[in-house]
């Protein structure tokens, strides 16, 4: 078994991630195999699974926006290139709302530059120009 | 014994059960058939009146069904199916089927699944995206530099040019990489995927004679691509996406 792990390991690059959380599991077998109700009186019992799944392409508001969030936490001058951003990728895969993400980004440049931190919602004009007054006072 | 029957899978009745394997509520697993079918059940026993369905059952089934793959012929039914008995699965379940549950087997024969996933470095590819075009990294400048809250017109245009950037480029990586894998293998289905940093998902199934050279040749992609794009592989697994129907 040592011996098998060391040559697995040899390639590098390769992950080799053993499913060993639900969500991995649930992955891999969910919807999957051969479906014997149709044929046979089996109770085929339900599943209360939580709805871990949030990658599913929804061409919207919330997915261009969370697209433009992303390019925007970059930062070309300081690009060294390699480093991915798991942290973001984390919050997409467990909320897949873009407004988490967005409060994120905006949390931070707020924590810099000194104003407070509310998680406005851009689409909604009462926020957003109260929040530039608040601003500019 | 009015126990119910918890139903994994679909074997070749020869089917060595290795004899700690435990599945459902720790129940042993055993075979179930006709003498000289060419088809049985891997089942174990289950309470009546107990749904499974927690974390546990979802974990001891792969788990059985992976180390069965492993070692012979499984062809797996889908969780959470059970039947009333024995008897119900001999003659309602593998009776009926026998030619439909052998050509599944057929299909599997010294084959074994595995799970290739890529994605993209995602500040390796945004910035390509930014660079390559004009405009995309016009608005990534002005939006960069615009107040928070505002410029949400050149925001969504911003994100609607870069989804469609990453779509191009995610068509274009993924048709390599499949180029590069499938020669290896006997069949792909390819999963739906999502995300700025998705590129394939994809269940490949193997022979099993062929496993190593596979590997390696993944292993080879793995290194070629390894400034942009990661590369996963899960398995050997059993081949849970090679059995629907036909």
């Amino acid at each position: 078994m040592t011996v098998q792990s060391a040559s697995r390991r040899g390639g590098g690059y390769l992950e080799r991630p053993a499913p060993s959380g639900l969500a991995d599991v649930i992955e891999i077998i969910l919807d999957k195999g051969i479906v014997i109700d149709a044929y046979v009186r089996v109770s085929l019992v339900g599943i209360e699974l939580l709805t871990i799944d949030a990658r599913i392409v929804i061409a919207s508001v919330d997915t261009y926006l969370r697209f433009a969030e992303a390019t925007n936490r970059l930062d070309l001058m300081e690009h060294g290139g390699g480093k991915p951003l798991d942290e973001f990728i984390g919050n997409m895969q467990e909320s897949g709302a873009a407004r988490k993400v967005g409060g994120a980004v905006r949390g931070a440049k707020k924590a810099l530059t000194g104003g407070d931190d509310d998680d406005d919602d851009e689409r909604r004009p009462v926020r957003k120009s109260s929040s530039r007054r608040r601003q500019e006072a | 014994m009015n126990t119910a029957v918890f139903v994994y899978g679909v074997v070749d009745p020869a089917t060595e059960v290795p004899p700690d394997l435990r599945g459902v509520d720790d129940a042993p697993v055993r075979v179930v058939g006709v003498f000289g079918d060419p088809i049985g059940a891997l089942v174990s026993d289950l309470e009546p009146d107990r749904p499974p369905g927690r974390k546990a059952d979802l974990l001891a089934y792969s788990r059985v069904l992976d180390s069965l793959a492993l070692e012979g012929l499984v062809a797996p039914v889908r969780f959470g199916s059970q039947m009333d008995d024995e008897m119900s699965v001999v003659e309602d379940l593998l009776a009926p089927n026998v030619d439909w549950f052998c050509q599944v087997l057929d299909g599997i024969r010294g084959r074994v699944q595995y799970n290739l996933r890529a994605t993209y470095l995602e500040e390796v590819v945004l910035a390509e995206v930014v660079q390559a075009d004009r405009e995309i990294a016009r608005l990534h400048q002005m939006t960069r530099e615009a107040p928070p809250d505002t410029a949400f017109a050149e925001r969504m245009r911003l994100g609607e040019l870069v989804a469609g950037a990453l779509e191009s480029k995610r068509d274009w990586d993924a048709e390599t990489i499949m180029g590069v894998v499938a020669p290896h293998v006997v069949a792909a289905e390819v999963r739906p995927g999502s995300g700025v940093d998705h590129v394939v998902k994809v269940a490949l199934l193997v022979e099993r004679s062929h496993e190593q050279a596979f590997e390696q040749v993944l292993e080879g992609l793995a290194e070629t691509v390894h400034e942009r794009i990661r590369v996963s592989l899960v398995g050997p697994l059993a081949p849970y996406d090679f059995v629907g129907e036909a």
